[in-house]
């Protein structure tokens, strides 16, 4: 019996083109992101010229957000380095999901699919890695979902740029910053360990502001991470007695 | 200053997607470091946040007369309900908006 059905190899063209349009609906979130982003920019005191270019260097939501957050209220480079570094480390874990894929490529491959590798392209191509028949010219299409995304970001950026400088200076912008750290957050959180990590967070970047360099802001980072991890590894360890 | 800066966070971002698909990565991060990651986001982005809403310049952390913090309640029901982050920030700064307005 015949229980295989002989599938024709996507072609480059058609695996980037593919990644473009699986990637597409999830711009809905993205251009309204790089918008408000563009706006924050102005409104924490960076030029239209280094909001954009933020977006082309560092390319990653949430960094720059913390980024322009704190490069605001005056905390020392190091910090700034440190903190956006941290937020990153996520990054890691998609790299290393797609390294058995893409691990054989040629550097001038990895360079730039390690550049676009961003949240939204990671979530839509390792679907198609993992789901899909492995495909000789599987790389074009986490080109193409990352290229997607990164027009976009670009885009709406210099969109939200040129919003911003019309907007009055004396409306509270600066408010956007916790209120996105908000929508990020809280659907994050999904199981107890996610909520001692949030809580034990939020306690510790409170008690700990007399901290110098304004440190206080890696220690209660890596305190809520040191909580959660704690929580899962004892719970876990609950079910399995 | 803040070139270097800017450029310096730009490299150390394309390090954390890269490394793994460097020759010299291990081919397997440990468990831990799993499980440990999982928790950056949420620490961080609320590390971040919660001074961000209760410490007013100047006066330290603010509970009462601190309009940012009703403002943030609000959104944060916003955001559990309808994860949305165009709903969360549309809905939160229209709330400090008009507080402003009915307060003074």
């Amino acid at each position: 019996m015949l229980n295989q059905t002989q599938s024709i190899p996507l072609s480059a063209g058609q695996e980037f083109w593919r990644g473009v349009r699986q990637e597409l609906p999830l711009m809905l979130g993205v251009v309204p992101f790089g918008m408000v982003f563009g706006v924050l920019g102005l409104a924490s005191g960076l030029t239209a010229l280094q909001t954009v270019l933020l977006s082309l260097i560092v390319f990653g939501g949430a960094s720059q957000v913390v980024f322009v957050q704190l490069w605001a209220t005056g905390v020392p480079p190091a910090v700034v380095g440190t903190s956006v570094s941290v937020v990153n480390l996520r990054h890691v874990l998609y790299s290393a999901s797609i390294a058995q894929y893409f691990r054989t490529l040629p550097l001038v491959w990895r360079i730039p699919l390690a550049y676009l590798l961003t949240d939204e392209a990671y979530a839509v191509t390792i679907t198609r890695l993992r789901n899909e028949e492995k495909s000789l010219y599987q790389h074009y299409h986490l080109l193409g979902t990352g290229i997607t995304l990164w027009l976009c970001w670009q885009i709406s950026t210099i969109i939200g740029v040129l919003f911003g400088a019309t907007l009055p200076q004396s409306w509270p912008l600066d408010f956007v910053i916790p209120l996105t750290f908000i929508a990020l957050v809280a659907p994050a959180i999904r199981q107890r360990a996610d909520l001692v990590a949030c809580i034990s967070a939020a306690v510790i970047s409170i008690v700990a502001q007399p901290l110098p360099w304004k440190s206080w802001i890696i220690v209660a980072a890596v305190g809520g991470i040191v909580a959660g991890y704690m929580t899962k590894f004892l719970t876990t360890n609950e079910v399995i007695k | 200053m803040i070139w270097n800066v800017m450029i310096f966070c730009g490299i150390l971002t394309f390090a954390t997607r890269f490394v793994m698909l460097s020759e010299v990565a291990p081919r397997e991060l440990p468990r831990w470091m799993y499980d440990a990651m999982g928790f950056v986001p949420i620490a961080v982005l609320t590390a971040i946040l919660v001074p961000n809403v209760l410490i007013m310049p100047e006066e330290g952390v603010t509970v009462s007369g601190n309009l940012r913090l009703p403002s943030a309640i609000v959104a944060l029901s916003v955001a559990i309900l309808t994860r949305s982050v165009m709903a969360t920030i549309i809905i939160g700064i229209a709330t400090l908006f008009c507080l402003d307005w009915f307060v003074f």
